[in-house]
Formats: structure tokens, C-alpha cells, sequence
């Protein structure tokens, strides 16, 4: 990156264009297909689907 | 514990409490991919919203999450006005609630910036993407970083 380009730039800005790297864009454009409504029921969904992972979880660790 | 986002929407709009959605809730609403488990909102703090924000919450048991049962705390307007921000969980799941959000503000200073979106017949106040963008970097919190790339991201995608 040229100088003039860094200028105003902190190191933060750095970091999250790293980040940015890892996000999945594709995920975003079909949850942007989506409307709001669909957007909670299917944060709703992993809410609860997270919840039977971790469940799961603590029953295999009990029973070993 | 699970968040039914849908029925405490229906509650704070129900009981016409002023309020924007914030924080995870917010990056939902305009698209975000991530896992959110607790609705944060920017109450707006007058005498007249802070009743109707404590009536509509009465019924369904606000208390003070992580804390141990058993508190002698009052969910009340006098709890509300003499304090800020308060994190609660209620029979619905978890809510924030913000008297002012960190390089925001309060209410009044970030209703310039919401955006309204449609929700089941009802149109919820989101902060909008740029200002969202602005309150988690203004945070400067490490485990911001990962939410607000993708935020971005998602700016971009709408450009």
C-alpha cells in the first residue's frame, strides 16, 4: 500500500482487512436474499441448534 | 438459554417503548451471519418511555442476568431512572438494555442514524450499517474485529 493510501489509516483498519479475508461472502449474499423476518427465524434456528451442540456435549463428558 | 427476538420485538412494540436496535440484533437485521443471543436496544430516556418500558417488561420477569437469585432487586422506574444501562434476562430470553451506547450515544444522538425495517407487520428503528460500523469500532474491543470485517463486507456487498 502507497503512503498517501496509509495516510488516516491505523493499524486497526490493518487488522480488519485481514479479518475480511476469512468472511464468508457467499453466506452473506444469500442471507441478504433473505427478509428481516427470515433473518431471525434462522438466527433463532442456530440459537437453538447451538444449544442441542452444547447439550450434546455436556452428556458425552458426564458419561465418561 | 434460547432469545425469542420475534416476541420481545412484539413486547417493546406492543407497549409502544421507544427504542433502536443495536449490537448483534442490528447486524441481523441487515443481513449479518453470526450468532447472536441477546437483543441489545437504546431506550429512550424520558419519564413517559421508562414506564412504558417497565410495563411492557413487568409480566415476563426482567432480572439481572449472571446475577444469583434471590437479589433484592425491584424492577421499577426508580430502578430504571437511577440507573443507565442494564443487562437482563426475562422469560423471553436475554435483553440489553442502553441508556447511551459507546461512541453514540444515547437515543436522541443515534435516532439520526436508524433505519426501519419491516418485522412481521411491525417496523423495528436498527441503527443503520455505518453507524453500527462506528459504535464497534469505537468499542475498540479485540473481539470486535471478526463482527466488524463482516460488517463491512457487508456494506460492500450492498454497494
Amino acid at each position: 500500500m502507497k503512503d498517501e493510501q496509509r495516510e488516516g489509516r491505523s493499524s486497526i483498519d490493518d487488522i480488519i482487512e485481514l479479518y475480511k479475508k476469512d468472511v464468508d461472502r457467499t453466506l452473506l449474499r444469500e442471507n441478504l436474499k433473505l427478509t428481516v423476518e427470515q433473518r431471525f427465524e434462522q438466527l433463532m434456528n442456530m440459537q437453538v441448534f447451538v444449544e442441542e451442540a452444547h447439550r450434546a456435549g455436556r452428556k458425552l463428558r458426564e458419561a465418561a | 438459554m434460547i432469545t425469542n427476538f420475534k416476541i420481545l420485538f412484539e413486547i417493546l412494540i406492543g407497549g409502544e417503548v421507544e427504542f433502536i436496535v443495536i449490537g448483534g440484533a442490528a447486524a441481523t437485521a441487515h443481513g449479518s451471519a453470526r450468532v447472536t443471543y441477546d437483543l441489545d436496544i437504546v431506550y429512550r430516556r424520558t419519564n413517559e418511555n421508562i414506564k412504558l418500558l417497565v410495563d411492557a417488561l413487568a409480566p415476563h420477569e426482567p432480572y439481572l442476568r449472571g446475577a444469583p437469585p434471590g437479589l433484592p432487586f425491584k424492577w421499577s422506574v426508580e430502578t430504571i431512572r437511577n440507573g443507565l444501562n442494564f443487562t437482563l434476562v426475562t422469560t423471553h430470553g436475554a435483553i440489553d438494555l442502553l441508556g447511551e451506547v459507546a461512541g453514540g450515544g444515547s437515543y436522541e444522538d443515534l435516532y439520526p442514524a436508524i433505519v426501519r425495517k419491516q418485522f412481521f407487520g411491525d417496523e423495528l428503528q436498527c441503527l443503520n450499517l455505518e453507524k453500527l460500523i462506528a459504535t464497534k469500532r469505537a468499542a475498540g474491543r479485540p473481539k470486535d474485529f471478526e463482527v466488524i470485517a463482516e460488517l463491512e463486507s457487508l456494506r460492500e456487498e450492498q454497494a
